[in-house]
């Protein structure tokens, strides 16, 4: 036989081992180890006792967890909405004939995506403070200076102060990959379109967005999943607070775990974390599926 | 005809229109760089007084003083930075480039379970394994070590590696290595000598997206590292915040510092960088 394609077994396995140990012990090894703690009651010292699913139960009853989940999927819509939404508008803007610098809008648009979420949280505190916050400084440069307020510090705010720097730094990143599926399209379609007398409104909404629907797929999915681990732009934004305003559910689970020290609880609010993002990555794929079916037919 | 005036005005306003909030955008996406430049060059009462405008009497002293103050282990942080981020894109490049071969080419029991493995890896939604990787890292003394972040880094940068990787050589035809094999190639030599310059273009872009990703990785070096002799880049920056809390021209400083390397990848390969990260995402 040819050994260059059918190769000695024991040669795969070599060459197998390293990656695959490597990688079923840094993710799998963990994900059991928290099943099985999610049953103790551990506060992180040398005593775990077996509880059964107490600490399931407690969850279930913990108003913080479900409202930190709540938030997960207020990021996630607001996400969806903002940079899907406001990449595909851009985009549409891009496209155009009348609109110069292509390159720099792609170039520079992308460059936030780079950056990370560390630093980018610390920029946008710098523009939400108080003091020397640039938001603030344009609210008195525009003569209203009784708008101004300790902005990370507004309970009913907050959420949306969070979410518009994770809005921004991504609707460069979605555009580029709309923009790589648009140029896919034949250009006949869309001078046919035009010589039928069909405006930029309806070329985009017609025409385009119905070609590139497995695209917008992609970047739902991409949004979706993005969004449920939210956490290195609420750690150092605001870490969940004030109170529980901004809590997501990693940062909760993270608090559980190394503030308080409740190791058997964070393992069963880790778990939770891990079935409640493949529900709603699961269930959304299915709900796109079932809509965009609806329609074909 | 004055219709068509009427028509060329509309288009004209359009036009403008379009362009202008595509400017803003772009600008905005721009400019917390570019106040960060010059306002890390006012010392921190003049930045105070003025937080917008232009630096009158520009300073390196913000500068100076970080990287001389050994309190700030900023030079320790980025060295720990580039030897993580360093080894990781080595070990997910050549480990992307073994499996996603064996996994495209080479028939043997078990290579689907693998595969599948593997795709349940980028399922995984890898925030839920925050607590749990510290709870077995510790038990095994892995936690606070040198080489403790290149686990995660690399085994979370596999999947998508591995799956660029497999998609490519379906492409490369067979023929290829039946040659290489009737000229008494063996397995290894074909694999290094002949398909992985082939695959170069692919591992490249996996390398790309994975820089970024480990240069920029916080949620799990916060919960691994401990000691502030080991911390990377980001975990650094978030004591600065603590540290000097009001003095914003010093943290900017810090953070341009960190950020340089990313800043000047980015701006020399801007194009070669997008069209990676592009297909990364989409194929992946």
């Amino acid at each position: 036989m040819l050994t260059s394609i059918k190769p000695k077994t024991r040669t795969i396995l070599l060459y197998l081992l390293v990656p695959v140990a490597m990688f079923v012990f840094t993710v799998f090894v963990p994900l059991v180890t928290a099943l099985v703690y999610s049953f103790f009651e551990w506060k992180g010292g040398p005593r775990k006792t077996f509880i059964g699913i107490d600490n399931y139960i407690q969850l279930f009853h913990d108003n913080t967890f479900w409202v930190s989940f709540g938030h997960n999927i207020y990021l996630v819509i607001a996400c969806i909405i903002g940079q899907i939404g406001i990449a595909f508008i851009l985009v549409m803007m891009v496209n155009s004939k009348l609109v110069k610098f292509k390159g720099m809008h792609r170039t520079f648009g992308f460059f936030p995506s780079t950056i990370s979420a560390v630093c980018l949280g610390l920029i946008w505190n710098m523009i939400y403070h108080n003091n020397y916050g640039i938001l603030n400084w344009f609210l008195k440069k525009i003569g209203h200076p009784e708008l101004c307020k300790v902005w990370l510090n507004e309970t009913g705010l907050v959420m949306l102060l969070v979410s518009i720097p994770l809005i921004w730094q991504y609707i460069g990143y979605y555009m580029v990959i709309i923009l790589s599926a648009i140029s896919a399209i034949s250009t006949d379609i869309f001078e046919s379109a035009e010589i039928d007398g069909a405006n930029g409104v309806q070329q985009a909404l017609h025409i385009t967005l119905p070609l590139i629907k497995n695209t917008m797929l992609v970047c739902t999915t991409l949004c979706i999943a993005g969004n449920m681990k939210a956490f290195d732009n609420i750690y150092v934004m605001t870490k969940g607070g004030p109170g529980t305003a901004s809590m997501v559910m990693a940062m909760y689970g993270y608090q559980v775990s190394f503030q308080q020290t409740n190791m058997g609880y964070g393992s069963c609010i880790s778990v939770a974390i891990f079935v409640l993002s493949l529900l709603v990555i699961g269930g959304s794929q299915g709900l796109i599926k079932y809509l965009t079916r609806e329609k074909e037919a | 005809m004055k219709n068509q005036g009427t028509h060329k005005v509309r288009k004209g306003i359009v036009g403008f229109l379009m362009n202008a909030v595509l400017l803003i955008f772009s600008l905005s996406c721009i400019f917390p760089i570019i106040w960060m430049v010059y306002s890390s060059l006012k010392e921190k009462r003049a930045f105070n007084a003025d937080i917008i405008g232009l630096p009158k009497n520009p300073t390196l002293i913000n500068y100076i003083r970080i990287l001389t103050n050994s309190d700030y282990h900023l030079g320790q942080s980025m060295w720990n930075s580039v030897r993580t981020t360093g080894i990781s894109i080595i070990l997910i490049v050549l480990f992307s480039f073994i499996v996603g071969y064996i996994l495209a080419r080479v028939k043997f029991k078990g290579n689907r379970l693998l595969y599948l493995m593997f795709l349940m890896g980028m399922l995984i939604p890898i925030h839920s394994l925050l607590v749990p990787i510290y709870v077995v890292f510790k038990q095994c003394g892995l936690s606070d070590r040198w080489f403790t972040l290149i686990f995660p880094y690399v085994s979370f940068g596999l999947p998508m590696g591995i799956f660029l990787v497999e998609g490519y050589v379906h492409g490369v035809p067979v023929a290829l290595e039946e040659a290489a094999s009737i000229d008494g190639s063996s397995f290894s030599y074909t694999l290094w000598h002949i398909i992985f310059p082939i695959c170069r273009p692919i591992l490249v872009t996996v390398a790309i997206i994975q820089i970024f990703s480990c240069w920029n990785e916080f949620s799990f070096a916060l919960v691994l590292i401990k000691d502030v002799g080991l911390q990377t880049v980001p975990l650094a920056l978030t004591q600065f915040k603590g540290q000097f809390a009001s003095d914003y021209p010093k943290q900017m400083a810090a953070m341009l510092i960190t950020m340089s390397p990313i800043i000047v990848l980015y701006f020399a390969f801007s194009k070669q960088i997008i069209k990676g990260m592009v297909a990364g995402a989409v194929k992946g």
